[in-house]
């Protein structure tokens, strides 16, 4: 479930900034608390998938370790992309919470 | 911290199962290389051996990583196929519309020995050239309706579909462009040498040219996902 869902968890890591890809999979796990502890090399697909749809743009520099590191940022065509996965999402999960709703055991007194 | 050499012979392997493309597997190999070097930095309590170890279990299994960048570009390239076979096409029929414009600019006309052969040869020419643009259309327009894939199996039925479309308005391509070559030839022997042949023979050979160019392409495109499917099976 958590895949299908991971351009949109990677864009909205990238909205604090640019990063490279393990600044984004840091930012992930930050944010969800530890609750999305994906096999860190999944997100280099999701971001060349990004790149690809014009949705992320990508450069290479030189990190202070010496190494060539390519970073991430957002394009300006992305709002929309995030807004329509963001909508889709929230769909998504009202319908979980609808279907859910009131199956919660009570607990015996 | 002291390297052991693993993380490199990760990176070269991950990078040896996108051998397909050469620049995506040397951008992949520098990424996921400085990506497992930051990781086993963050790992610094264990030894080296250890950390490496650690940041190379954490990023995956390189068969599936390569299988999903695998997919990512060969749709990429694919899209751009689809794209390339519509200009060919559109580029072929501006150099036929130019050389039958001269042809009605200078008025000339076809022996009459010859119009009988004519008239069967165009018959094939704009039927091949017909189906060249509705099968090109609808290659292109079933490459690029489907979303990026994320799995590279799922994309090999895709693949298939694609490459069927794009080499059957190929090879209606070529036909069309052989019944020109032959239309071109009826209509310029018999008649003596000028400048005026320039026109019909410089648009023959950008027709040509364009198939010449379509047909690279598609083969291009044809053995890069054939070396990709093979590289990814072991």
């Amino acid at each position: 479930m958590l895949k299908g869902h991971l351009d949109m968890i990677v864009l909205a890591a990238l909205a604090a900034g640019p990063a490279h890809g393990y600044a984004v999979i840091e930012a992930i796990r930050r944010k969800s608390g530890r609750a999305f502890d994906l096999p860190e090399g999944t997100i280099y697909p999701a971001l060349h998938r990004l790149e690809q749809a014009r949705l992320l743009a990508s450069r290479w520099v030189n990190a202070e370790s010496g190494r060539k590191r390519r970073i991430y940022t957002l394009t300006r065509s992305r709002h929309r992309a995030l807004a329509e996965r963001h909508a889709v999402w929230e769909q998504f999960s009202d319908a979980i919470g609808a279907l859910l709703e009131g199956t919660r055991c009570k607990k015996p007194a | 911290m002291q390297e052991t050499g693993m993380i490199s012979a990760y990176a070269e392997l991950l990078a040896a199962k996108l051998g397909f493309d050469r620049s995506l597997s040397q951008r992949v190999r520098e990424e996921v290389e400085d990506h497992l070097r930051e990781a086993a930095e963050a790992n610094a309590g264990c030894d080296a051996r250890e950390a490496e170890r650690r940041a190379i279990v954490e990023f995956g299994d390189a068969h599936a990583i390569a299988a999903e960048l695998a997919a990512a570009s060969l749709a990429q390239e694919t899209r751009k196929a689809g794209l390339a076979v519509i200009l060919i096409i559109v580029g072929v029929f501006m150099a036929m519309k130019a050389r039958i414009a001269w042809y009605a600019a200078t008025q000339w006309a076809l022996n009459d020995d010859v119009k009988e052969i004519s008239a069967i040869v165009g018959s094939i020419d704009v039927y091949a050239f017909w189906v060249a643009v509705i099968v090109g259309i609808a290659g292109w327009a079933y490459i690029s309706s489907r979303p990026i894939p994320t799995a590279f199996d799922p994309f090999r039925q895709q693949l298939r579909r694609f490459r069927l479309l794009s080499l059957a308005a190929t090879a209606a391509l070529v036909i069309s462009v052989i019944g020109d070559g032959v239309l071109t030839a009826l209509r310029l022997l018999g008649t003596d040498f000028s400048a005026g042949f320039l026109i019909p023979l410089f648009s023959m050979a950008l027709e040509i040219g364009c198939a010449g160019f379509l047909i690279s392409h598609i083969r291009g495109v044809v053995l890069r996902a054939a070396c990709a499917g093979a590289q990814l099976k072991t």
